[in-house]
């Protein structure tokens, strides 16, 4: 591993324990992340791709866990990390901004008094240079200081949302996880917090981890993709290369499921079917059954994710360079 | 217009305020609110959440009344439902999609039992036979095959898409003349967003139903429906046809919003935004126009009065000082 890698999963399966069985609702999924970089996760729900946000984080409990494989972070793999050093990790090394980050906040506590804390379980400073770091923060998300003594339902939700940002960012982390982090915002705030977030990004330097549906949303703002589908990795690459010349059907069938705003309007077909149960995985290629191309070989073996041109690799029998 | 199914002329809806600190105030959720609506004519209301979009349908399907202002059906002005068939007699013309699949189906009944109840009360259907032929018909065109195996199933039983395809079945069960549409795909995975679209689509020719298709999406307005009407704040800012509006759009928040949709094709070049600032209260709404405070070319003049709208030729009016 070279010293510019952020983070690596190796063959990463993590999932949930049922009355029926295991669901594995992340299985074996191999990804880098340079520092530095914007990787953006595309999937549909139950793809698997909040389960690997909560197991990169090291937050799955309970019935939830990591299989097997290894998290590696600098180098250091979190899979066998103690609950200490998962401490000092988190915030520091590590943060996250979760979907319902609007009702993620105490809404006992002020704005100023959950950012202090946060502070204060990670640094040894005074009261008054924890606030100032917190105005600091927030001015940085276009926030005034005076709203450090707000209340989260004194504020619109995409201000409690860019209050998470700020809290998530405010011991600098190397690495930001953003699971569905705008979905619930209408677009015109969707936009400034993007906006904010590649802004921060060119200002602090910290690599970025954004899972969402909007595959039309991840194509503008990330550097490299990856298509998750039923647990799996399908297709990963550049975002403008994945955008201009999708390889895997599923891939392509996502990409014809935005209409356009500006260009030709064509009739669109999106995917026919649905997402199959990780229970009951059909035989074969996990698309198979709604993929419009497949062929025998698709319903009798799994294919694996495989190179398909520069930096660029594809999960299918069909398409992909190598074949 | 002599064929337009549904008029709305200056409709507001105002609800008060329960707060202790607002008492005696009203919300202004729907303020002069006027357009019509063409037989067999699609029309998407697109606006940000508390922009009146919802609220629009709501005083449309009538669960709740207007304040003020007239709204027709066919030529004919609403007034207060007397009794039970005349409450029944508008729901016969007027249907409505809800965004929620998982919420608005009975989760205890089949979904023969959800899709009897508007043949039954409407008493669309004489006999047995001819009621289990129109149950089998309605699921066939909404793409549920083969019917006898979705009439025994629970909603439970169904995912999402199916689900919604229940309810747009329930929908055209009565045989409406209008179709309210709040938001039919948003709760939907990607990729089953469009087979819904496509077979709504394909109802409206084969049924010649009028739509009114709710959405925050401009992308999706633009691929469903033939004219547009952008809300803001409570108030229609502009409306016209569709792609009229969305390449030469005459108000700022339009073009805020054009901006702010994801649009890959263009890329991310850290856009400029025209706007900052969020939707303002509606129990205070500013004074003018609605969007002057996060106008980047508000005048003073803009917050004197209510902009009227302005004709920009073919149908096309926003409503904006500057426009045109």
């Amino acid at each position: 591993m070279d010293g510019n890698t952020m983070l690596e999963l190796i063959d990463l399966r993590a999932g949930y324990d049922t009355v029926r069985g295991f669901v594995r609702a992340v299985d074996g999924v191999n990804l880098r992340l340079k520092s530095g970089e914007f990787l953006g996760i595309a999937g549909e729900s139950g793809c698997g791709k909040s389960t690997l946000a909560y197991a990169i984080m090291g937050l799955l409990r309970d019935q939830a866990r990591v299989e097997s494989g290894a998290i590696l972070f600098k180098g250091r793999d979190l899979v066998r990390a103690s609950a200490e050093e998962w401490k000092q990790l988190r915030w520091t090394g590590m943060a996250m901004v979760f979907q319902s980050a609007m009702n993620a906040l105490n809404p006992v506590l002020s704005v100023g008094e959950q950012l202090v804390d946060a502070i204060h379980a990670h640094r040894k400073v005074s009261e008054a240079e924890a606030r100032a770091m917190a105005v600091e923060m927030l001015a940085l998300v276009d926030i005034n200081g005076d709203r450090l003594k707000s209340y989260p339902h004194q504020l619109s939700g995409g201000m409690r949302q860019r209050v998470m940002i700020a809290m998530a960012l405010i011991l600098k982390p190397d690495l930001l996880v953003m699971d569905e982090p705008t979905t619930a915002l209408d677009v015109v705030v969707q936009r400034s917090i993007i906006e904010k977030i590649a802004e921060l990004r060119e200002k602090l330097g910290f690599s970025v981890i954004f899972i969402t549906h909007d595959l039309s949303l991840l194509v503008e703002i990330s550097d490299t993709l990856a298509v998750m589908y039923a647990g799996k990795v399908c297709e990963y690459g550049p975002a403008r290369g994945l955008f201009d010349g999708p390889l895997h059907p599923y891939s392509r069938g996502l990409m014809n499921s935005f209409p356009s705003l500006t260009g030709p309007i064509t009739r669109m077909g999106g995917i026919e079917g649905r997402t199959p149960e990780l229970l009951a995985l059909p035989p074969g290629c996990r698309f198979a059954p709604r993929c419009p191309e497949a062929v025998e070989r698709c319903r009798e073996a799994e294919p694996a994710l495989l190179p398909a041109g520069a930096d660029r690799s594809c999960a299918c029998w069909l398409h992909g360079e190598t074949r | 217009m002599n064929d337009a199914v549904l008029e709305l002329v200056s409709v507001c809806k105002h609800f008060p305020t329960r707060g202790i600190a607002s008492r005696g105030k009203v919300v202004h959720a729907m303020d002069d609110v006027s357009f019509t609506l063409g037989r067999g004519e699609s029309l998407a209301l697109v606006g940000e959440s508390g922009s009146g979009k919802t609220t629009t349908a709501s005083v449309i399907t009538r669960i709740y009344e207007k304040t003020s202002g007239s709204l027709t059906i066919d030529g004919e002005e609403l007034r207060p439902f007397r009794d039970r068939e005349d409450a029944l007699r508008h729901r016969k013309k007027v249907q409505m999609i809800f965004q929620d699949p998982f919420g608005s189906l009975n989760p205890t009944h089949t979904i023969r039992e959800i899709l009897e109840r508007p043949f039954l009360i409407h008493k669309l259907a004489s006999g047995k036979d001819e009621l289990e032929g129109r149950l089998v018909e309605i699921l066939e065109q909404v793409g549920l095959t083969p019917a006898e195996d979705y009439l025994r199933r629970y909603p439970h039983e169904l995912s999402g898409g199916q689900r919604q395809r229940v309810n747009i079945a329930r929908t055209f069960a009565v045989e409406p003349r209008i179709v309210l549409a709040d938001e039919p795909t948003s709760m939907l995975d990607v990729s089953i967003r469009m087979g819904i679209m496509n077979m709504m689509l394909g109802l409206k020719e084969t049924r010649g139903v009028s739509y009114l298709y709710i959405t925050h999406d401009l992308a999706g307005a633009r691929y469903m429906c033939s004219r547009i009407a952008v809300m803001y704040a409570g108030m229609i800012m502009e409306i016209g046809p569709t792609d009229e509006v969305i390449a030469r759009a005459g108000h700022p928040y339009v073009e805020l919003l054009k901006e702010a949709s994801p649009s890959p094709e263009s890329g991310f070049s850290r856009r400029k935004m025209p706007a900052r600032g969020e939707i303002p209260s509606l129990i205070d709404p500013p004074a003018g126009c609605r969007f002057h405070p996060r106008c980047p070319k508000a005048t003073a003049e803009c917050s004197r009065a209510v902009p009227a709208m302005r004709d920009l030729g073919g149908g096309h009016f926003a409503r904006c000082i500057r426009a045109g």
